[in-house]
């Protein structure tokens, strides 16, 4: 039972987090129509910086060179702005590309994020990354930490879709949908398309940097290993999993990945061998779905079938 | 000055192996119209077939190196008509994540077989030869010698043969090619044999150059799409230039730059170009 209450937990808290990045990636890919392979480096972006705003001076064997100790809040709103940095710096330049080709120049400035961190050690200590984030201290509420961050993420995930929903019910959203749609006829009645995507581009990204931010809380650790292109693929695998276009689709997607994977994590396993074969199994099942799911799309055929009935 | 060379030298066989590694894929991405982001586990799946023939079972690397690219041309076909085929009609994009499944499904069956640490073949030492003060190994000599062989006999192929002119005209225009009597389904199956089988060759170029281990196959897709970015859709001679760029262009950096950049240096480049010039090298169009 209490192992029970533990993985839902994890599954409420993680899977929260990552339907912040889902819900945003669907903002940019089922309404903007734009491949973002580059997720995770904004995620990456805001961690980093709620880290480096309240982490300690540098002392001792430290190799990072700024470290402001300021109060949680300012780290978190500092999460939110560097993200938003992070997608001016990279959209501003990338976002003329189309499909493909912008899949692929944003999965290479994560890529080259990453490298950053693994590189300057100047930013968070290189590959070692920065231990012992600062974290509010969750025992004023009289619960347990876990409870106290899982709600966090959950009124995070909460926020962000209600303020994706009212963005996109708005004369604004109509805008970006109207451009998904057809470009053509967009531009024709004088919408600026490429003023339009970039927009969009960048305000999905914020909430972005507060996950990031909430995911350095949570394991009071960040280091480039934990902000590699897997995020990303994981994100994505949640989106497709969820079915795009549908905000409760999206979470239902993330929140079923987390648990799968917090499932075949929680197995015992007897040898390293074992383990390592269970981690295989994984992947494999993990692309299997995605395979299949791609492949009959049972959600958006369900979806048909609703509005049809 | 030597020195320089020596690194220059050393990218232009980074880069003949990125022209192996990345004509497959572009030939993919031309005929079949798609980013085939599992080709990269393609190499290392013929990587570790040869490995398991020449360490494993004790066959000769010639005859390991052959069943490999051979398997490894069946398993791209298999893949390609059991996956890819029944949803080219979903679009590019949906092709494309799927492509991810599928790297997903390759690498996660080759890390249950084999396990992770680090192999090497069982063939003899690298011999180091010297001209005018450059170093390059019997290895290094054939993947370059090879890379030219396969650019040259790739060519006669497209341009001399009946199958090779069908999968040329299907990569111009799909629709064009089957209205006038192309067999697009034959041609697609003979696209993955070759794609696949190129990615063979490459793998078992890993696998003399370099040591493997199962998570070899995600840092080739980096540069892969490094080179194919760059050289863009047009023909597959700009992924020739595009290799060499790329490969002389990370080797040479570490001249200057710490070797922890090497593959960030691949991707300034591609960036640059792109911002440049947003159709790649070659500068045709997709209509």
């Amino acid at each position: 039972m209490n192992t029970v209450f533990q993985i839902g937990l994890t599954v409420l808290m993680f899977g929260s987090l990552f339907s912040v990045l889902t819900l945003s990636l669907n903002l940019q890919y089922a309404r903007g129509g734009m491949i973002n392979f580059g997720t995770v480096a904004y995620f990456a972006a805001g961690a980093y910086a709620y880290a480096i705003v309240t982490q300690e001076p540098p002392h001792g064997l430290d190799q990072y060179l700024v470290g402001l100790d300021m109060p949680w809040w300012v780290g978190f709103i500092a999460a939110g702005i560097a993200a938003m940095a992070f997608a001016i710096l990279t959209g501003w330049p990338t976002l003329r590309l189309r499909g493909e080709y912008l899949a692929l120049t944003t999965f290479a400035f994560a890529e080259m994020l990453n490298s950053l961190l693994v590189n300057e050690r100047g930013i968070g200590n290189g590959t070692v990354g920065l231990a012992n984030v600062e974290r509010p201290d969750a025992n004023i509420l009289g619960l347990s930490e876990n409870i106290v961050y899982a709600l966090a993420a959950f009124a995070l995930m909460l926020a962000t879709a209600y303020a994706f929903r009212r963005l996109l019910a708005s004369p604004y959203g109509r805008a970006v949908d109207a451009i998904r749609d057809d470009e053509v006829a967009a531009q024709a009645i004088g919408k600026d398309i490429a003023r339009l995507r970039f927009q969009v581009f960048v305000i999905s990204s914020i909430p972005i940097g507060f996950a990031g931010a909430l995911y350095a809380m949570i394991t009071t650790l960040v280091n480039p290993d934990l902000f590699s292109a897997e995020v990303t693929f994981f994100v994505w695998i949640a989106l497709v999993l969820g079915g795009e276009r549908t905000l409760l689709g999206v979470v239902i997607g993330t929140m079923a990945l987390v648990g799968f994977q917090e499932v075949i994590r929680a197995i015992p396993f007897e040898s390293v061998r074992a383990a390592e074969i269970a981690a295989s199994a994984e992947d494999i099942v993990t692309g299997i779905l995605f395979i299949v799911i791609l492949r009959w799309q049972p959600f958006s055929a369900l979806a048909r079938r609703r509005q049809a009935a | 000055m030597t020195l320089l060379a020596q690194y220059a030298l050393t990218g232009v066989v980074t880069g003949c192996f990125l022209i192996l590694a990345t004509i497959g894929f572009s030939l993919t991405r031309q005929v079949e119209g798609f980013l085939n982001i599992a080709h990269a586990e393609m190499l290392g799946v013929s990587a570790f077939i040869t490995w398991g023939l020449n360490a494993g079972a004790g066959w000769p690397i010639i005859p390991s190196a052959v069943v490999a690219i051979v398997a490894t041309a069946l398993i791209g076909l298999f893949i390609g008509r059991v996956v890819y085929d029944p949803i080219r009609k979903l679009g590019p994009a949906v092709v494309l994540i799927s492509s991810v499944g599928v790297a997903y499904v390759i690498a996660g069956l080759m890390h249950a077989i084999i396990g992770t640490g680090i192999r090497t073949l069982d063939i003899p030492l690298a011999t180091t030869y010297k001209f005018f003060g450059l170093r390059i190994t019997n290895y290094q000599m054939i993947v370059v010698g090879l890379a030219a062989l396969t650019g040259i006999s790739l060519a006669l192929f497209l341009n001399r043969t009946k199958t090779g002119l069908a999968i040329r005209a299907m990569s111009a225009n799909p629709e064009l090619a089957a209205s006038r009597g192309i067999d697009v389904r034959q041609t697609s199956r003979a696209t993955w044999l070759l794609s696949s089988g190129l990615a063979g060759l490459a793998g078992v170029m890993l696998a003399l150059i370099a040591t493997l281990s199962t998570d070899i196959a995600f840092h080739q897709i980096l540069q892969i799409l490094a080179v194919a970015i760059l050289a863009g859709l047009g023909s597959l001679y700009s992924v020739i230039v595009a290799g060499l760029i790329v490969g002389i262009a990370m080797d040479v950096s570490v001249f200057w730059i710490p070797a922890g950049y090497r593959p960030l240096i691949a991707f300034s480049v591609v960036i640059i170009a792109l911002l440049v010039r947003p159709e790649g090298l070659s500068m045709k169009r997709r209509s």
